[in-house]
């Protein structure tokens, strides 16, 4: 392609393509002193990634096991984390290696149990609810918990990220090292097609199900 | 167009996708409802108590330990040299190494790493920086590095490591089917084919080499840079493209677009036509096209000659409107500002992460062949 024109000019203008991460120097710089604190034995320093991340593990969690198994495996998560740590070379990305190991986590959750399928468009609201306990059902909360899982994958962890765990958009994409883009899309479409599913009328504005695998940078 | 962008045609982003995206602008009140709702799911529990661990500087007291007993520790050094000798003279396994590389599973039949087969009940093994991994048309095998990703390789692959360096790991895939998950950051990640690099740009994807040469990529989640000749191509979830030996990368297209749009698209890509059979082929193209093929036709705008750039530009600009800041005097005249302007626009990813790593592997983008 030609390169022409100044990108100067375009900058200037405020013109420029947004930045891509909005993760700040000083987090990913944070998390580089934790990791390498963390690894020469500092708990405290494990703690502080603990509490950065866990909602970021949850949520991906949340996304591919039943809710009631959530809160085990997010522990289980943050051990093998702990115990691999010292493969981690690239100790800025500490959240994309993370969001990895969860969604290792989840795949190996289904790979013990019986059915094998994740928690996708099949599963039934109460296999999604697994291992909560009668007084913990809600019915309107399961309902629409139900409608998130029936997205494809990358909407529904994005939303859930989003609508459960109250992370912004920004957040999302800093703590699992999604680009800003790809969480912009997933949530605007996954969002849409929430309320699709939603709708008092099924028929109605119901767009087409896209194939699982759809949507953006799932990292 | 829905780019996900959240804007509205021609506008602003709306208040409610302002609010979607961090909470502000007019809270939207259906969103406010989900999130009341779906919040009692949200994690509450507290931070569990981690176990003791062994830093790294515990090690530190190794060699003081050595020193206080100097025959222990030669007896213990001179035992593990025998033992790894005796492993690589009579192993008849693949060379371990704690060098950087990928750990390889077998997934079935017998892979090889060079002449050493990775068989048996572990049946694992590591691929170190210019060694080769091959299947046969029995078998499968894995590849895992932490901090890269993971690589899934079909029957009757070849492919070699050639770099694993810090911000650069880059695999060759001389033929046959991989499948790649990528958690290394963005243009990290590269694989080298014998018509194309191809740079992970946050995704996961499946790319074939056939004997020919000839490549394919399908991508399911993020995007994919492919890179030959000064052709690039960036290939967003769902979405596919082929690259020929000598030509390069072609045109990515939805895989769901009709099958008129995706053989006229190859025919423009890599026949040799005659004038009027490409003019034809570009009507197919435009015709057939919907709003999510802008993809298409953005790219066409750098293989197309100006007569052919008008018609495409006229089209894409119905599918989906520039942006401020671009002109069609611009983009005919291939202002790369104003593409990558308008790319931005229509909703797939942000293209600086390109051009970043453009910038970065700037003297390096050509592939690697096999000596």
């Amino acid at each position: 392609m030609a390169r022409s024109g100044d990108r100067g000019d375009l900058l200037a203008a405020g013109l420029a393509p947004r930045p891509v991460r909005q993760q700040s120097a000083s987090e990913i710089s944070e998390d580089a002193t934790w990791v390498g604190a963390a690894r020469d034995g500092d708990r405290t320093a494990f703690g502080q990634l603990y509490q950065r991340y866990s909602r970021m593990v949850h949520g991906v969690l949340l996304a591919k096991v039943p809710v009631g198994e959530v809160d085990d495996l997010v522990q289980d998560v943050f051990m093998r984390a702990l115990r691999r740590l010292s493969t981690l070379r690239e100790t800025g990305s500490f959240g994309a290696w993370l969001t990895a190991i969860a969604r290792n986590v989840a795949n190996d959750y289904h790979r013990r149990s019986v059915p094998e399928d994740p928690l996708t468009d099949g599963a039934s609201e109460n296999e999604i609810m697994g291992g909560m306990s009668r007084a913990d059902h809600d019915e309107p909360a399961a309902a629409v918990l139900h409608a998130v899982m029936s997205l494809p994958d990358a909407y529904r962890e994005t939303l859930i990220l989003r609508l459960v765990e109250g992370m912004s958009g920004p957040e999302i994409a800093a703590r699992t090292g999604m680009t800003h883009g790809s969480v912009r899309v997933n949530l605007h479409r996954g969002m849409e097609q929430l309320r699709a599913k939603l709708s008092p009328e099924p028929s109605r504005n119901v767009p087409k199900q896209e194939k699982s695998s759809h949507g953006h940078g799932e990292r | 167009m829905d780019t996900g962008n959240d804007r509205t045609e021609n506008g602003p982003p709306t208040k409610s996708a302002d609010y979607l995206w961090d909470g502000s602008g007019e809270p939207d009140p259906e969103i406010q409802r989900l999130e009341a709702l779906l919040g009692k799911f949200r994690q509450d529990r507290a931070a569990p108590v981690f176990p003791e661990m062994v830093g790294y500087r515990r090690w530190r007291f190794f060699p003081w330990r050595m020193r206080l007993f100097p025959a222990l520790a030669t007896t213990a050094v001179a035992l593990a040299a025998i033992i790894v000798v005796t492993f690589l003279v009579y192993g008849g396994k693949p060379t371990p190494t704690t060098e950087a590389g990928w750990d390889v599973s077998r997934v079935e039949g017998t892979p090889r790493i060079g002449r050493n087969v990775i068989s048996g009940q572990e049946g694992t093994s590591r691929l170190g920086i210019g060694q080769v991994l091959e299947t046969d048309r029995q078998s499968r095998a894995s590849l895992q590095a932490d901090d890269i990703g993971q690589i899934k390789v079909d029957p009757s692959t070849r492919l070699r490591l050639l770099n694993m360096g810090s911000g650069l790991k880059r695999i060759a895939l001389d033929r046959g089917t991989i499948h790649t998950y990528i958690w290394a950051p963005p243009g990290q990640f590269v694989v080298d084919t014998p018509s194309a690099i191809t740079v992970d740009l946050g995704c996961a994807y499946t790319l074939q080499v056939d004997d020919s040469g000839a490549g394919m990529v399908r991508t399911s989640l993020g995007w994919v840079g492919f890179k030959l000749n000064g052709h690039e191509s960036f290939i967003p979830a769902g979405a596919a493209c082929a690259t020929r030996p000598k030509v390069g990368p072609g045109t990515p297209y939805f895989e769901d677009a009709s099958a008129r749009f995706r053989a006229a698209s190859t025919r423009l890509d890599f026949e040799d036509s005659t004038p009027q059979q490409r003019a034809g082929d570009l009507a197919i193209v435009l015709g057939e096209a919907r709003k999510r093929d802008a993809l298409t036709l953005w790219h066409l705008l750098a293989r197309a000659d100006e007569g052919q750039r008008v018609l495409i530009y006229d089209r894409l600009r119905q599918l989906a409107p520039p942006p401020a800041g671009v002109t069609k005097e611009g983009i005919l005249r291939l202002d790369q500002p104003m593409l990558d302007l308008w790319w931005n626009e229509l909703g797939f990813d942000d293209i600086s992460v390109w051009r970043h790593w453009e910038r970065s592997w700037a003297g390096t983008a050509a592939p690697v062949r096999e000596k």
